[in-house]
């Protein structure tokens, strides 16, 4: 009884969190805040959902422990902050519209090229 | 099975050099490679002196073994008198010979491999004098063209040495293709491929209307081989060897496998009219054109060079008398030449190596720095020339009495006598050109170093061949008449009468050769008026040139016939690949695709049964027809193409899942994955402007192409689908357990039922790896720093995140890798699948981190690893053979224990595992070369963080000349 209430709670917030990021996906000004919906928010809600698939298939007439979804945990975490960092890193290169002032980081990193092509030439 | 051994030892021998070299310090290297390959030598020459008492007392040796029964090809040797001959000079000679050129070769030279090929090749000539099978001489002479071609472009710096090695590989390699048609023929005229039923069916063979295709085909082998007129010019131009490989392969072996040819199969077709004048012409010709020739060359191994041709020219001509005598004289001169010409190459070779040069006009006067190889030199002349008291007279004088006692052309007889006292003279004006300009003629010139005595060592065999001469020329009952008895005896069935002595009292052919000698003399005299009308009378053209124009010409013809000389692109190759399958495909179609009955035909597609639609089937093929109708739109725009089409394979894997085909989906996932990371990776030094627009009539061509054949692969497929054949998957299904002991079949098709195919991929797959390796290596390109648009490339090549995240993964992943290959043979998996994950997860290392932080911690060499793998798999393969098994076949242990479980052992795994490194090897060698050819940017970029690190000049020369950039500068 308490793990089905279990269970159907982390699917309900996990299907939350996927319905907020696909709303911010949706509605957000840019490419740089809309990646933020399927990285973060759906991040969170599909791992909620696994968390429940986990409690579901550990108990009841399940005998075995399910550890598949810690695995598939794992690697969602792993991947999407990767994914996300090199897509925003494609966006910069693109000089992709942003409806903030355009980061510093890249400008630093030129800067820093210039003084040792500099140095190189000197 | 004791004889085989003497072919066996310098195969098998021929590694050792490597293995000798590994096991001593760099300075030592020379020594141990020599002394390995004398070894080999010496004991192959053991065992065939260990023969020689049998042959002695008159029989012969066999050994046969069948090989592939059903072709006749049988390992069949005999040892008679005649292969004893030759293989003696062959093993005595290259023993010599690899002495010298452990004197010869610079330290720098690859030793071990030098020394490797030539017991290749002295494997190779052995082989094709003691074969007893046609094919299999064959085979070995095959070899000797193969093992010749590298011999002679030792170096591959040098192009004449490159284009020297391939003009021989091109003549004698044709002549080896005419020789084994002949061949064929012969042994279906005598009715078997065995030499000595051969040899007894030579009355058939006359008679036969296909006796003069046979010895036109036969001759054609022989006279490439042997460098006879108009095929001579290969051998000056192979003059690009080092001298140890001249001295040996144009004196003793390669050039004597025609005249072998000759004596071998003389009672087969000699005695024919047609034998005599195309053998005997064609060495006449070829004997006074060769000696011509050769009084005009500078270069002393050219003028070796000329003469070696006149020489075989002689030795043929003998043969092509047809009488026993002549024969008997051709036999003896081979032995004679082979002697003399080895010291002569030798002698030539020390004064390059101590003088610096090999041209006579600018050698003069070395007697007085190395008046001991001078003698030497003189003493082989000599012979050469057919002085007295040396072997090179015995043979001539024969060969001079042979012409005189010769009466086949009527009131011409005059002409032989004539012709050859005149290639006589020439033979002594060449002979006293080769002494006189090198050590006489006037004190010595401007040279590069002050030559002097070679090492003492180096020295000895052209010591030990001079002895020879003399020694047979003053006593020849006593020292060369027992062994050429023998060769005699064999090669003709008996043994004719004939005198070796030095004096015969006052006869025609002792005039013969005065003759010689003194109009030699004269003619060396005269040589500036010689030299001035032969510029007068003859351009300066040669055969090779001849060659080198033909081949050039044969090239731009063959360039010219292709519609589109400026396009050759591998779009337009592949377009010509697909139109040549449609055209063979669809030519036998024709007749049914005329009378096709559409009505009929669309009956049958509706009547087909379908499996009902379900939506995951059906966006998958959404998916599949978007993707495929995108990477056609997306053409030109080369990343988005690759994506898409990547795509097409993770569809089609889930396909092959829906299908329940595990391990078809892990495999096209991972080679789907494999293939896009090395396309993106490719792409990445394309031109990243825009892909240029075809034509009109391009695209509507392609169009064309690509539709027809794709209707015609749908077609077959559907065909293919929807017919009911019987399938041989269900002995699979049930003798996959008792058989094999698998319970995944498809492994157990792969590793063990069809386990030779898998061979023969993974060896193909290894040897693309090394067309790979060699096509890119030291290869650098241009690599921009900035996009199309100017926008420079992100300085953070390896984010950190990425770096960072993906290091836990390698060993999971690797993980996952053992797993598939472990649990292969009895669930989804196997070497294939774990080899292509362990190098993703590789791979994945690489991009993450960058090739030199992988370099570094990863110390693998992937050429190794792919020997390994496919070393592992041959030898599982084989090991059957050890318990009298069929090759490949596989061994499977099962054991319950209480500790383990259940174990299963199978071979086949051992097997899988060298798919498993053969794979991986290859995929992380193509990675790691095209990761090599931006080298220079890596470089730069690692360079320039180290400079703002720690201010150092960058060394100019890590700067290749390929990737200079402009902006640079």
């Amino acid at each position: 009884m308490i793990i089905e209430l279990l269970v159907s709670a982390f699917i309900l917030i996990g299907a939350t969190f996927a319905l907020i990021g696909s709303i911010g996906l949706l509605r957000l000004p840019d490419f740089y805040t809309r990646l933020h919906g399927p990285t973060k928010a759906t991040t969170l809600g599909i791992s909620g959902m696994l968390i429940a698939s986990g409690l579901y298939f550990s108990t009841g007439s399940h005998d075995a422990t399910s550890l598949h979804e810690i695995l598939v945990l794992l690697f969602l975490f792993i991947t999407a902050p990767v994914s996300a960092h090199l897509l925003v890193k494609a966006a910069l290169h693109r000089r992709v519209y942003s409806v903030a002032k355009r980061p510093q980081v890249l400008a630093r990193g030129q800067r820093a090229q210039a003084a040792v092509k500099e140095r190189e030439h000197r | 099975m004791f004889l085989a051994w003497i072919v066996a030892i310098p195969f098998l021998g021929a590694l050792l050099p490597y293995g000798a070299v590994r096991l001593v310090p760099k300075q030592a290297c020379g020594a141990a490679a020599s002394l390995a390959a004398a070894l080999v030598s010496t004991s192959a020459l053991i065992i065939a002196l260990s023969h020689t008492p049998d042959v002695f007392a008159g029989g012969e040796v066999h050994a046969s073994m069948p090989w592939i029964p059903r072709i006749g090809l049988t390992l069949a040797l005999r040892f008679d008198g005649l292969a004893m001959v030759f293989v003696l000079l062959i093993l005595g000679i290259g023993l010599l010979v690899i002495l010298y050129a452990h004197f010869y070769l610079a330290k720098s030279d690859q030793v071990a491999r030098f020394f490797a090929i030539l017991l290749l090749f002295q494997g190779a000539m052995l082989g094709i004098v003691l074969s007893d099978n046609l094919l299999l001489l064959l085979l070995f002479w095959e070899l000797t063209s193969l093992t010749s071609f590298l011999l002679v472009g030792f170096d591959p710096r040098s192009i004449e040495a490159r284009r020297g090695a391939r003009m021989a590989l091109v003549i004698t390699g044709g002549g080896g293709l005419a020789l084994l048609a002949g061949f064929l023929l012969l042994g279906s005229v005598a009715g078997s491929f065995e030499l000595s039923e051969v040899l007894a069916a030579g009355e058939r063979v006359h008679q036969h209307p296909l006796y003069l295709p046979i010895l036109l085909l036969i001759l054609l082998g022989a006279f490439t081989k042997s460098a006879q007129f108009p095929f001579h010019f290969w051998l000056p131009s192979a003059m690009t060897a080092p001298t140890p490989v001249s001295a040996y392969l144009h004196s003793a072996t390669m050039v004597k496998a025609g005249i072998f040819l000759l004596a071998r199969f003389f009672p087969v077709f000699a005695e024919t009219d047609i034998w005599f004048y195309l053998v005997g012409g064609v060495g006449l010709t070829t004997f006074l054109f060769g000696a011509y020739i050769a009084i005009f060359k500078h270069d002393i191994k050219g003028l070796l060079a000329y003469s070696t041709i006149s020489h075989l020219g002689l030795i043929t001509f003998l043969f092509g008398l047809g009488t026993p005598l002549g024969a008997v004289a051709g036999l003896f001169h081979a032995m004679n030449h082979a002697v003399f010409k080895a010291s002569l190459f030798m002698a030539a070779g020390i004064i390059d190596h101590e003088a610096g040069t090999r041209d006579m006009r600018r050698l003069s006067g070395l007697w007085h720095f190395m008046p001991i190889t001078g003698t030497l030199a003189m003493v082989a002349a000599a012979a050469m020339a057919g002085v007295p008291l040396l072997n090179g007279f015995l043979s001539k004088e024969m060969f001079f009495a042979e012409t005189v006692h010769h009466e086949w052309l009527g009131h011409l007889d005059w002409l032989l006598p004539f012709i050859a006292t005149l290639g006589g003279i020439f033979a002594v004006a060449y002979s006293v050109r080769f002494i006189h300009d090198v050590f006489f003629g006037g004190p010595l010139q401007e040279l590069d170093r002050t030559p002097h005595e070679p090492p003492r060592w180096m020295r000895i065999p052209v010591e030990i061949l001079v002895a020879l001469c003399l020694l047979v020329g003053i006593f020849p009952e006593q020292t060369v008449r027992p062994l050429l008895d023998l060769g005699v005896q064999s090669m003709l069935g008996f043994e004719p009468r004939y005198d070796l002595a030095i004096w015969h009292g006052f006869s025609f052919p002792l005039l013969m050769s005065l003759v010689a000698l003194v109009g030699g003399l004269l003619l060396y005299r005269l040589r500036r008026w010689l030299f001035r009308a032969h510029d007068w009378v003859f351009p300066p053209t040669s055969g090779a040139s001849v060659f080198q124009r033909l081949s050039t010409g044969l090239q731009l013809l063959a360039r010219a016939r292709m519609p589109h000389p400026t396009q050759a692109s591998l779009q337009n190759s592949i377009a010509w690949l697909l139109l040549t399958t449609l055209v063979l495909a669809i030519w036998p179609l024709l007749p049914a695709l005329w009378s096709l009955d559409v009505a009929g035909l669309s009956d049958w597609l509706m009547g087909l049964e379908l499996s009902p639609l379900d939506v995951p089937s059906l966006g998958a093929g959404l998916i599949l027809v978007v993707a495929a109708a995108g990477v056609v739109g997306l053409r030109r725009q080369r990343l988005q193409a690759t994506i898409l089409a990547g795509v097409i394979g993770l569809v089609l894997s889930l396909a092959f899942v829906h299908f329940s085909a595990p391990d078809l989906a892990l495999t096209q996932l991972t080679v789907e994955v494999v293939t896009t990371i090395l396309l993106l990776l490719v792409l990445y030094f394309l031109p990243q402007s825009d892909v240029a627009r075809l034509s009109r009539w391009r695209r509507t061509r392609d169009l064309v192409l690509a539709v027809v054949a794709g209707t015609g692969v749908a077609a077959l497929a559907l065909v293919i689908m929807t017919t009911q054949t019987p399938s041989i998957a269900e002995y699979f299904l049930h003798a996959a357990k008792p058989a094999a002991g698998a319970s995944n079949v498809v492994n157990a098709i792969l590793v063990d039922f069809r386990g030779f195919d898998t061979l023969g991929e993974i060896t193909v797959l290894a040897i693309a790896a090394a067309g790979i390796f060699a096509m890119l290596r030291g290869i650098r390109l241009h690599t921009p720093q900035r996009d199309l648009f100017g926008r420079p490339w992100s300085p953070d090549v390896h984010p950190t995140i990425l770096a960072m995240l993906s290091r836990p993964l390698l060993p999971m992943a690797l993980l996952v890798a053992v797993f598939m290959l472990l649990r292969g043979h009895h669930e989804p998996g196997g070497g294939f699948i774990a080899g292509l994950i362990a190098g993703i997860a590789l791979v994945l290392q690489q991009l993450a981190s960058g090739q030199q932080w992988s370099a570094e911690r990863l110390r693998l060499n992937y050429t190794r690893l792919i020997g390994a793998g496919l070393l592992m798999a041959l030898g599982t393969a084989s090991a059957a053979l050890l318990w009298q098994r069929p090759f490949l076949t596989s061994a499977f242990w099962h054991s319950e224990s209480t500790w383990l479980g259940e174990l299963e052992l199978t071979s086949a795994m051992v097997f899988d595992t060298g798919v498993f490194l053969v794979v991986l090897g290859t995929v992380m060698l193509i990675l790691d070369n095209l990761g090599r050819l931006s080298g220079h940017r890596q470089h730069g970029r690692r360079a320039g963080h180290q400079v703002a690190a720690h201010p150092a000049p960058v060394p100019a020369a890590s700067a290749p000349a390929l990737g200079s950039a402009p902006w640079k500068s």
